[in-house]
């Protein structure tokens, strides 16, 4: 049990994309200001900050997580992946190829928290239907360009991962 | 702890409710207390009788549970996809939503309708608390500030008892604005509906359900209870949707 009170700021250590961050923060920074300003990783996007449009989603030990909802002293010692994570080499994954061949984003804001959304649904749903993978998306809001292209970004990826487990091992390597 | 700071700390279990709140200055509370680190409190078995789903629960986990069969309750399967979206579900808690009590929170909907409990420990030792007298307004329950929620028991469903759940709201997945759980079993009919009074109502109704006179009974229901009116609906567009969805509910348990 971890109590957390105002007086004191304290040190935390998170793994943020494989890469252990230790700071000293107040009790109520969030995650994602953690993110944003401690460990300097800005594509994760602060949207509405209550849990509503999903732009600051991130993966806690691989789960999807609003990261506006979570306190950064709540997932010490938590290993955690935001956008700059997904690729260890630096190249685009393939659900990010896709999403840019489907056209799935314009502006750009929210595209970091689908990818999160994608990632988590294809790791516990390998193979969605079109309505799982519409279920998944609704919890993110996208504001410009529509949830048509992502929705076949991500049903794209799913068939070529499971054509191409290779791939897919890579990209969790 | 609880008892030393008495009214100005928060537990804090999945944050799911207490973050936007803090977000929006709602609630600016001393000190929060994290129970994440608590092992104990993860337990989800089925006993005797019951679901029992400890503090730190996870509402995904208990959904996974209930997929893969490890855990089998109808009632929670049919309302856990309605509350919230997934990656919400993966850091809030079951209890946490009982705590809050949302007057149109599925889970404490749930709990009603099933007639289940929680357990509260404090210093002085534990004590269950039925869900008749847990909810006592909007966000309030009976729970004591020097008490803690660890754990909540779903009782369990009867072979023969069939169940539906409907729910309306203007966004997908947002805040109910009338929600209705049914249970019909062999000798009566159980209506719960969330979003219209200040706490989830429990109506027990004797006796067969029909399906030829659903609207006329549920009208009357409607009619009968205390009913709120606020900028999201009024009153009477409340009572519309607990008929209606109160209809597609018995149709879906009759049709089981």
């Amino acid at each position: 049990m971890r109590t957390i009170s105002h007086q004191s700021p304290k040190t935390l250590k998170i793994i943020v994309n494989r890469t252990l961050i230790e700071a000293t923060c107040t009790p109520r920074t969030s995650l994602l200001d953690f993110l944003r300003e401690e460990a300097q990783l800005t594509g994760t996007h602060a949207g509405c900050e209550h849990g509503v449009c999903g732009a600051c989603t991130v993966l806690a030990d691989g789960v999807a997580i609003r990261a506006c909802l979570t306190l950064a002293h709540d997932v010490h010692e938590a290993a955690i992946t935001t956008v700059e994570g997904l690729s260890e080499s630096g190249s685009l994954t393939d659900l990010q190829q896709a999403f840019s061949r489907h056209h799935a984003l314009q502006c750009g804001f929210c595209t970091s928290g689908f990818l999160m959304i994608a990632e988590d649904l294809l790791r516990t749903t390998p193979q969605p239907t079109e309505e799982e993978i519409r279920s998944a998306v609704s919890a993110n809001l996208c504001r410009c360009t529509g949830y048509v292209g992502i929705m076949r970004a991500i049903a794209e990826v799913a068939q070529q991962r499971a054509e191409n487990p290779t791939r897919q091992e890579r990209r969790h390597a | 702890m609880l008892r030393e700071k008495r009214g100005d700390v928060r537990i804090l279990a999945g944050g799911q409710t207490l973050l936007p709140s803090m977000a929006m200055r709602v609630s600016e509370p001393a000190s929060v207390i994290a129970l994440s680190g608590i092992q104990e409190l993860a337990l989800l078995r089925e006993t005797a009788g019951a679901v029992e789903v400890g503090a730190m629960v996870r509402q995904a986990a208990l959904e996974d549970a209930l997929k893969t069969r490890a855990i089998t309750h109808p009632v929670l399967e049919a309302v856990l996809p309605w509350v919230a979206h997934r990656p919400i579900r993966q850091r809030g808690t079951v209890c946490g939503s009982i705590a809050h009590a949302d007057p149109s929170a599925e889970l404490p909907l749930a709990l009603i309708a099933l007639e289940g409990s929680v357990t509260v420990a404090s210093v002085g030792g534990n004590r269950e608390i039925k869900a008749s007298d847990l909810f006592t307004g909007p966000v309030q329950t009976s729970v004591l500030d020097d008490e803690l929620i660890i754990s909540a028991r779903f009782p369990l469903l009867k072979s023969s008892d069939r169940i539906g759940f409907a729910e309306f709201s203007y966004r997908h997945r947002d805040f109910a604005v009338v929600s209705v759980l049914v249970i019909v079993r062999e000798s009566s009919t159980i209506f719960a509906f969330g979003g219209i009074d200040d706490t989830p109502v429990r109506i027990e109704i004797p006796g067969a359900l029909a399906e030829s006179d659903l609207v006329p009974q549920l009208t009357t229901i409607a009619s009968r209870q205390t009913v709120r009116t606020d900028p999201t609906a009024s009153a009477d567009f409340r009572r519309h949707l607990m008929t209606r969805l109160g209809q597609s509910a018995c149709l879906q348990a009759l049709g089981q």
